[in-house]
């Protein structure tokens, strides 16, 4: 299954005012936005109110008293209102839409900038999919909270209240009528609408899982037609979409019998207001525009209803969803700038381990303990070793990705907590196994190096490493899009550029972590005779299986169990007879096999 | 529930037609008259509620204009109450009905897409992109299923709702009716053209969101990247620029949304009015009732109000119907016949092969294999050596029949191949892949795939054991109930092999495809595997497809391969007489072992 596939849950959270207010402090820089658009939903709401009222006055004032001047009177007013109306609901989309655009944005923005100055430590506890999911679907639902569902309360509170007063005005004793089923009204509703969401929330989970379901037998097709697994894998799916079926026609048919529930009980109170006011029409107590306006009142009160009920519902997913995304912006970096931080304007000099011990999680045993080492400067470090031995632990230390719990890192004669992290990170250049580019041309990923670098260098970069050949055989050369995360180019290529991208930026300390894993023999020996001189003048770090890397080394540190198993050049080490001796006759073997045999093909005139 | 087998089994590809609606009509097939019944009540639904208007003309000029004592005042209350019952009890029933018919048929569409997928080539599958086929069974599914369940809906209740309602005015007053109606035209322009225009500001606005996605992703999953570079504020000023356009291309959006509901308000507002002038004088003049009016100010709205969203609903029906096409499009593509074959054994094969001058060719003319031949008794190992796109894969491709030997002949156990069911040739061999494919269940659940019976947890376990990966399993905390992927671990490419060696295993094929790559691999579990694979191997036919000649010194017989050709082949003591590619590749053998001397020694 692709990465890029999460499948995400969804959350209700119980009222909670210190979130509620949080939530509505987001709009307190745009305060005139929300009174605007209060204010003109209000407007907007009052004249509905109004409107039925001038077509009260229409029947009573006009046609009944036979009154033409009255009647055209009335109407001029009545087309006033619209047009006030029809401006006020122009501004209000507009006010409450663009603030809703403008939230999401700071949202996001505020998710982002933060997200930049976590450490990796957060990053390896939480997956891309779920910050993804807070920084574009919960700032949605925040957003939307404060701005549609604040037009929507407004509305609705300012719809029944203005109706009540025309209402009163017309006739208060039916009114107590109408008023006496409101509560009864809000609370079907809101029980309704918490079904619904309910429902739908289940309807999207299921689909979560159909899309998934599709994604594996899409991906995994040639698995599945070799195991010949077609029929079980329909009925297995067969479940699923029966019981989409189900959820969704739940769904479906819950909140299609909202509507009817409603407007039975408005019915009830029109049948009561017809009933008494056709007793009242014979003792004068009530107008046919009256009974008019009556039932039009009572026909539109639950539409406000309805939608205050649905705000209140979606308020707790809203809620639920802030909570996680304040909970994304309240995470304190691990590892951040101590104050008087210096940038010393370079990091050249001599790295030292001192009694080092490091441990990713608290109740983990270390990854490395009590290791010391200086490096001097200009040195050339090599660090082998099995999978987990620490070898990718003292890189991450060094660039300071993390921090020792226990002893100093001193780089140029400084503790380097003392220096900023821009300090250090900025001067050291890191090529790692798996090399990441970004959507966009050759030359945008390679100035990621070096903002400021020329065309010239790029070019000169490329061809230090022995990049440029396979650059220049596509089409557009350097101007050739990378795809997404560099998915048009093979992992040898991506490996190439990102080195290049390295080179480029000038470190001052250098790193490799298997860097090269995935480029041919030849290539590996074009990178290693162009990297030569940034090896000689930079203190540098390889991880490498490579051979021909290694060797070069000045030292080479065969790391086990987070210690330093054992150290010394090349030649001392394979006379030591050792674990070093093993690996290497091992790697050997394996590497000239891979050279020689003639089906090989170098990975970089692939694709 | 009782079902008919046409809402189970309709065989989509047969409702293609030139005409989509014509298309979609078939497609509903089993639902037709629910979808009728769904219509229908709608029907009543509004005729209930022009009733309701009916009823107030009654009662207003009855009590309040004449003045005098009809029906009694309780009936009409409850004729009120009666009349909102059926207009809410249709329109459930309606919603109901459409329901049940767009939900039937996805669920229908869904099971058969689902499966067609399943059974499309690897040819298909090869020139399709995932995403692309994704997209297409989910969202445009939606669409589709939308399009039932809404939209087509809704313009039959804006139709009804104005047929009904003109037709009652008509009947109330002629004139009166036909002024109402002058402005549709229109209001209806209006929306179409607006909507239109929302639609395509709505587009360029999913688009990019996309494009911030993207980034935001990129961001994430590049994170060492960005600060081994410390290229924080870059990376802020990329977003922000994706953050920004995103916001413009949101207020465009909303500008849209803000000037169409005012606009068609004031236009729907001039017709409304134009209405209540005109029939308040006809009023005054005595050429209507009191109640008339009143019940023409009622039924007017739901003439005009409704027609301002068959806009709406008009631009999202043609996307509904865009999406129509995209699914047809993976529909017309012909299914793989699974069990199509005039011979299948009562037992298992016995695994001999005899390949006599086949070839094959993706494209017409382009050889990706020619001039086959060789023979494989039952149990042999058949080693393939070349380089990548020399022909070995595409060679293995065609034993279980992913794809089709364009002439020549294979037998297998004396039996033309292509006579063979490819479920029953399948159920016959077991491939283990370079890159194995896990799906997201349990290790257990991935053991056990395609196995096709129930198993006891002794034989899973002996399986894994088998397969050098019963150990690695049980140090995870939930043993073999540990789910496999984003959710729960992620296994390396070693472990991932050795659970598909074990599904191997439990599968027990006759014939068996390995695809011997353990480049990627420590040495400790190399040693693992090639014993798991030793396992395996034993009394199967078994074809090798070998990067290293180790692993195919043993072999019965070696082919290698160039450009789609057999180049050279023969058991290994013989190849290594005989000039050529394998005797080279040997060669270095013995060429290693001495440079690794005077390497060691010069150190």
């Amino acid at each position: 299954m692709p990465d890029s596939y999460f499948e995400e849950e969804e959350f209700e959270s119980k009222f909670n005012g210190k979130v509620f207010s949080r939530i509505v402090q987001l709009t307190a820089p745009h305060k005139k936005w929300v009174i605007g658009f209060m204010i003109t939903i209000a407007v907007v709401a009052g004249i509905d109110a109004i409107t039925t009222y001038l077509s009260k006055l229409i029947i009573d004032n006009g046609i009944i008293a036979g009154n033409k001047q009255a009647l055209i009177n009335i109407l001029i007013m009545y087309a006033t209102v619209i047009l006030v109306q029809s401006g006020s609901v122009f501004l209000f989309i507009y006010l409450a839409g663009i603030l809703g655009e403008r939230i999401r944005y700071d949202l996001r923005k505020k998710m982002f900038n933060h997200l930049q100055a976590l450490s990796l430590n957060y990053y390896s506890k939480t997956p891309v999919g779920w910050i993804m999911a807070r920084v574009t679907s919960d700032s949605e639902k925040v957003s939307d909270l404060v701005t549609w569902g604040f037009v929507d309360s407004m509305w609705g509170l300012m719809s029944i209240l203005t109706s009540m007063i025309f209402m009163f005005i017309i006739n208060w004793k039916l009114t107590l009528i109408v008023i006496a089923i409101l509560p009864i009204l809000l609370v079907i509703a809101i029980q309704f609408q918490r079904s619904i969401l309910a429902s739908y929330r289940e309807v999207r989970k299921t689909n979560s899982k159909i899309v998934g379901a599709y994604n594996e037998n899409i991906t995994g097709v040639r698995v599945i037609k070799a195991l010949g697994r077609e029929r079980e894998n329909l009925s297995e799916f067969s479940v699923l979409s029966n019981k989409m079926y189900h959820s969704a026609f739940r769904a479906a048919w819950v909140s299609a019998l909202f509507l009817p529930t409603v407007q039975f009980i408005s019915a009830l109170a029109v049948a009561a207001v017809v009933w008494f006011g056709g007793n009242q029409a014979q003792i004068g107590g009530m107008s046919a525009g009256g009974i008019q306006a009556f039932v039009a009142y009572i026909t539109f009160m639950m539409w406000p209803i309805q939608d205050i009920a649905r705000v209140f519902a979606e308020m707790q997913q809203a809620i639920a969803s802030a909570e996680r995304m304040f909970s994304l912006i309240d995470s304190q970096p691990q590892i951040t700038d101590r104050p008087h931080a210096i940038d010393p304007g370079t990091i050249k000099g001599d790295i030292i381990f001192d009694h080092v011990t490091f441990r990713y999680e608290e109740d983990e045993k270390p990854v490395l303990s009590d290791f010391s080492l200086h490096v001097k400067r200009g040195e050339t470090i090599a660090l082998v070793g099995p999978t987990g031995g620490g070898k990718s632990t003292i890189v991450n230390l060094l660039c300071r990705f993390y921090e020792p719990q226990t002893g100093r890192i001193y780089i140029g004669g400084r503790d380097y907590t003392n220096l900023s992290l821009q300090a250090i990170q900025s001067r050291i250049g890191v090529v790692l196994q798996t090399p990441h580019l970004f959507s966009g041309t050759i030359t945008e990923n390679l100035r990621y190096g070096r903002l400021d670098a020329t065309d010239d260098e790029i070019v000169e970069a490329t061809k230090t490493i022995g990049a440029y050949d396979f650059i220049m055989r596509f089409e557009k050369g350097f101007e050739t899009q990378v795809g997404e995360g560099g998915n048009l180019l093979s992992v040898g290529q991506k490996q190439l550029l990102s080195l290049a991208r390295a080179v480029l930026a000038q470190p001052e300390v250098f790193v490799m972590d298997e860097a090269t894993s995935s480029v041919d023999t030849l290539t590996e020996a074009l990178i290693q005779k162009g990297m030569q001189h940034l090896l000689d003048t930079t203190t540098s770090f390889v991880i490498a299986h490579r051979l021909s890397t290694i060797k070069k080394a000045n030292r080479i540190l065969v790391i086990e169990d987070g210690r330093i198993a054992e150290m010394g050049t090349h030649g001392e080490l394979l006379r030591l007879q050792g674990k070093y001796h093993q690996l290497y006759t091992r790697q050997f073997r394996s590497q000239l096999e891979a050279a020689y045999n003639p089906f090989n093909q170098p990975v970089t005139a692939q694709e | 529930m009782i079902r008919t087998s046409v809402i189970d089994n309709l065989d989509i590809q047969t409702t293609i037609s030139k005409n989509r609606f014509a298309g979609i009509w078939k497609m509903m097939q089993g639902f037709r008259l629910r979808y009728l019944g769904a219509v229908t009540s709608l029907g009543v639904s509004a005729a209930a509620k022009t009733y309701t208007y009916l009823l107030l003309r009654y009662f207003v000029d009855t009590y309040f204009v004449a003045q005098e004592a009809g029906i009694g005042l309780p009936y009409i209350a409850l004729g009120f109450v009666g009349l909102a019952l059926i207009e809410g009890g249709f329109a459930f029933l309606s919603t109901v009905l459409a329901n049940q018919t767009a939900e039937g048929i996805t669920r229908r569409l869904r099971n058969y897409l689902y499966d067609h997928i399943q059974h499309l080539t690897f040819t298909y599958h090869s020139n399709t992109k995932t995403g692309e086929l994704i997209e297409r069974s989910t969202s445009d599914v939606d669409a589709l299923r939308r399009f039932f369940s809404d939209q087509a809906i809704s313009i039959g209740r804006i139709l009804l709702l104005f047929v009904i309602n003109f037709i009652t005015l008509l009947n109330l007053n002629a004139k009166l009716a036909l002024i109402s109606i002058i402005v549709i035209p229109f209001v209806l322009a209006v929306s179409i053209y607006l909507f239109k225009k929302v639609t395509k500001a709505y587009e360029s606005y999913q688009e990019q969101e996309a494009v911030l996605s993207t980034t935001l992703q990129e961001n994430l999953s590049g994170v060492r990247v960005v600060k081994a570079f410390s290229r924080q504020f870059y990376e802020i000023e990329k977003f922000e620029k994706d953050n920004w356009e995103k916001f413009v291309r949101g207020k465009k959006l909303l500008l849209m949304h803000s000037l169409f509901w005012p606009l068609s308000d004031i236009l729907c507002g001039i017709q409304i009015l134009a209405g209540y002038l005109i029939g308040a004088i006809m009023a005054i003049n005595g050429e209507i009732s009191v109640g008339t009016y009143i019940a023409y100010t009622g039924l007017v709205v739901y003439i005009i109000y409704p027609l301002r969203n068959l806009g709406r609903v008009i631009v999202q029906t043609s996307t509904g119907l865009v999406s129509y096409g995209r699914v047809m499009d993976i529909i017309k593509e012909d299914r793989e016949p699974l069990d199509l074959g005039d011979y299948q054994p009562d037992g298992s094969l016995k695994g001999k092969f005899e390949f006599q001058d086949v070839t094959f060719e993706y494209e017409p003319g382009d050889h990706t294999l020619e001039n086959i031949n060789f023979k494989v008794e039952p149990g042999q190992v058949i080693a393939l050596l070349g380089s990548t796109g020399s022909g070995k894969s595409t060679l293995i491709n065609l034993l279980p029949r992913f794809y089709e030997y364009t002439s020549g002949r294979i037998l297998l156990d004396g039996i033309e191949l292509n006579r063979y069911p490819r479920k029953y040739l399948r159920q016959q061999i077991g491939i283990v892949e370079q890159e194995p494919f896990l799906f997201s269940r349990t290790i257990r659940e991935n053991i056990t795939y395609g196995v096709g019976r129930d198993v006891e947890d002794k034989e899973v376990e002996q399986a894994a054991r088998a397969a050098a990966i019963h150990d690695v399993i049980l140090k995870f905390q939930d043993g073999y109930q540990t789910l496999v992927g984003e959710r729960g671990v992620t296994l390396s490419g070693g472990q991932k092999q050795r659970v598909t060696i074990a599904r191997t295993i439990l599968k027990n094929p006759r014939i068996l495809i390995l695809d011997d790559s353990t480049s990627s691999v420590d040495t400790e579990t190399e040693v693992e595997i090639r014993e798991a694979l030793q396992n395996l191997m034993k009394d199967r036919t078994t074809f090798i497809i070998a990067h290293r000649i180790q692993s195919v010194a043993n072999a019965d017989l070696i082919l290698v391969m160039d450009k789609g050709r057999i180049i050279q082949s023969g058991v290994h003591a013989d190849l290594i007489q005989k000039e050529g590619v394998y005797k080279q590749i040997f060669n270095i053998q013995t060429r290693i072992e001495d440079e690794l001397e005077k390497e060691l020694a010069s150190a």
